[in-house]
């Protein structure tokens, strides 16, 4: 065997395995229920090589389960991308945490570059209803009335719940928790519900 | 054994090991750059920093919270252990003083909710020397990021968070 076909096939090799790699950190997490993807190992030491890889990529620095837990999704309640020219109502309840907030990324896993101050929303933001149910809007522009997060410059985005000291039944199981919904309203261009 | 099938293996065995390897080394080099980042090259080693109020323009680390505010500290314990104190906000909102090694694990955390007079410890690699009295971490790396993290979701409890961080310490004991 010639030794450069041996070079070619041993680079083409190591090309395509870091390819990979790089494919797989980027995806999410394991489904948590309700279009939402979550780690259950995020953080701790318990984390497997595969694990911690997506977490540098996308939750670096991230606290383990008894501190946090993190939730992202990246489609609507039809499994549609989230994207900055729709509008969504995210709705739920409350959540089984001292605190927590939902915040607005965009596809590089930083903030979206827009001053619109509204960047995420959290458990002092929103009005519970008698039920304990509570409505915020995710567009690229205020909504009257209603509480706001933008997604002004942020593409196809993704949104990230986290829920501070998570009592140990949802450290547990995230099939306990209740994880809120994100419904598509419309979308500028008269591309609807 | 053909040459085609000798090639093909040599290219599944390549492919094997970029895979892993990457996997592998990839959040040690991402560490590495993030620890560079926040010590502003070795600059600020075993010292608090404290970022400003998180906004549309942070790039410091991924995902960045708009709702706190964070204070990081690099360590290094190849020349001996350091000991870490943060006091509790005013307000008595949420604060997480976490330990972060070289690998991204997530070796310690403490909040204030459990230790509400505030967090005091040494951290320490397995062997070194550390004060009586003081609760230990042992690291499993030399170098990592200690990160303090406060509920801070308006622009007064920013400033109140900001005072109280303040006070934070990271450094040789």
């Amino acid at each position: 065997m010639a030794r450069w076909q041996f070079a070619l096939v041993i680079a083409a090799g190591l090309a395509v395995g870091a390819g990979s790699a790089v494919v797989y950190m980027r995806q999410g997490m394991a489904p948590a229920g309700g279009g939402w993807m979550g780690s259950k190992v995020t953080g701790s030491v318990d984390a497997d090589a595969w694990t911690r890889a997506r977490v540098a990529v996308s939750g670096l620095l991230a606290l383990n389960r008894g501190q946090a837990l993190y939730f992202v999704r990246k489609t609507d309640e039809a499994g549609r991308p989230l994207r900055e020219n729709c509008r969504y109502r995210v709705a739920g309840g409350a959540l089984p945490g001292r605190w927590w907030s939902v915040t607005v990324y965009a596809p590089d896993n930083f903030l979206p570059r827009n001053d619109d101050g509204a960047l995420s929303f959290d458990a002092t933001r929103v009005h519970p209803d008698a039920a304990g149910q509570w409505q915020a809007v995710a567009a690229s522009h205020p909504v009257p009335g209603a509480v706001w997060v933008s997604t002004r410059r942020a593409g196809q985005f993704d949104l990230t719940l986290r829920i501070y000291n998570p009592t140990p039944a949802a450290q547990a199981d995230f099939t306990t928790i209740a994880l809120p919904s994100v419904t598509r309203i419309g979308c500028e261009g008269g591309q609807g519900a | 054994m053909s040459r085609a099938v000798w090639l093909g293996v040599c290219f599944c065995a390549a492919a094997a090991v970029g895979h892993v390897g990457t996997v592998i080394a990839a959040p040690q080099v991402i560490m590495h750059v993030a620890m560079a980042r926040l010590s502003q090259h070795d600059r600020l080693i075993n010292v608090f920093s404290f970022s400003p109020r998180v906004d549309a323009h942070a790039r410091w680390v991924v995902r960045p919270s708009p709702d706190l505010a964070y204070a990081s500290c690099v360590y290094d314990l190849s020349h001996g252990a350091i000991l870490v104190s943060a006091a509790p906000s005013a307000d008595h909102g949420y604060t997480s003083i976490s330990v972060f090694a070289a690998n991204t694990d997530n070796i310690a955390v403490f909040d204030t909710f459990a230790q509400p007079q505030g967090v005091r410890f040494a951290l320490a690699l397995a062997g070194q020397a550390v004060p009586t009295g003081v609760p230990v971490v042992r690291a499993t790396t030399a170098r990592g990021i200690i990160l303090d993290r406060r509920l801070a979701p308006t622009a007064a409890t920013f400033a109140a968070a900001d005072q109280a961080r303040s006070a934070d310490r990271c450094a040789p004991i």
